[in-house]
């Protein structure tokens, strides 16, 4: 089976709105995540399959000069999330996505964040329904996070794996010391 | 509000984390598999992410609603967005972590019936049979449910 492999890059868009808030500064940030590959290893079976990505935040070098020392995730919510084909089979088979994001820290539970089900028919491309509720704060905060993205299929898979790209964007409140 | 920075930055990433987190095997990992509740109802599948252990629903007795005919979906999720997200795939055991006494605590079950969330502890009693112990505050006052092993397919 040949993939397509682009190169994964994430790519941070930081724009940052500053306000003031109870406890210390707050200045709101888009992260922007571009293209992350998710492989779901074969052999794959009817029903939910499950990827993974071990992700490294680097909240400071993606900051810049509008990193503070001190600063500390104070909330983070996920703003938009698609999914693109990663290889030659497309979205065959797929009945939906569910992204969810997981932390090694006993204090921080999972979080479903964004679907799409059923996926509509003919596509490469799609955007999930996101959660505005699922709050990813501790997970951002933690650094390293899990991204996880279940997909159901409608039949036995049993050559190769099956890749899927994943882009999506989250808006961080970060606080400043006092 | 003013908007007082803009900026891009790029950075490459390793692929091989992917497969090394996956590759890693860990004690606790004889939880890993699937799985059916005493009911019968369902099966659901305990896999590893990080260092912590879930269970997806892969399978369920009655797959459709059967009012509209259509695959069930997570209708008592308290979160109203949710609720449209498969039932089949729902992760109801979320989050346990393996401790040296041999069983998986700190993680939570899932009843999709209520939309209800439990404190869990899991104790293995034999290679392929699980107490399942759900409750809400102390250990003491939950229910146990005994689960058992199923035999995946292969090839």
């Amino acid at each position: 089976m040949q993939h397509l492999r682009p190169q994964t890059w994430l790519t941070f868009v930081i724009l940052s709105l500053a306000f003031i808030g109870c406890s210390g500064p707050e200045t709101v940030h888009e992260y922007k995540v571009e293209n992350l590959e998710i492989v779901l290893a074969g052999p794959l079976f009817e029903g939910p399959n499950a990827g993974q990505f071990e992700l490294t935040l680097d909240i400071p070098g993606a900051l810049g000069d509008a990193y503070a020392p001190g600063m500390k995730v104070a909330d983070a919510r996920l703003q938009r999330a698609e999914v693109a084909a990663g290889d030659s089979l497309g979205f065959a088979q797929v009945r939906s996505f569910v992204l969810s994001f997981a932390s090694d820290n006993e204090a921080v539970a999972m979080e479903e964040a964004a679907f799409v089900n059923p996926l509509p028919d003919g596509l490469d491309r799609v955007a999930l329904n996101v959660a505005p509720e699922a709050e990813l704060g501790p997970h951002v905060a933690e650094e390293k996070l899990y991204v996880v993205l279940d997909v159901d299929l409608s039949e036995d898979f049993w050559d190769g794996d099956r890749l899927f790209l994943l882009n999506f964007d989250l808006s961080l409140t970060l606080q400043s010391k006092r | 509000m003013a908007v007082i920075a803009l900026g891009m930055l790029s950075f490459e990433l390793p692929s091989e984390i992917n497969s090394d987190v996956l590759a890693q095997k860990t004690a606790g990992d004889e939880l890993l598999g699937v799985w059916e509740p005493s009911n019968g109802r369902a099966r659901v599948k305990i896999d590893r992410i990080g260092t912590k252990y879930y269970g997806r629903i892969v399978w369920l007795l009655e797959p459709n609603d059967p009012e509209t005919g259509e695959p069930k979906t997570d209708i008592n999720n308290p979160d109203a967005a949710l609720q449209d997200v498969p039932l089949k795939g729902y992760r109801m055991l979320k989050d346990f972590v393996f401790q040296e006494d041999g069983t998986w605590t700190e993680g939570t079950i899932y009843d999709p019936l209520s939309g209800s969330t439990y404190n869990c502890v899991i104790k293995m009693t034999d290679e392929n049979t699980l107490d399942i112990r759900g409750y809400i505050g102390v250990q003491a006052l939950g229910r146990t449910d005994v689960w058992k092993r199923l035999a995946m397919p292969k090839r």
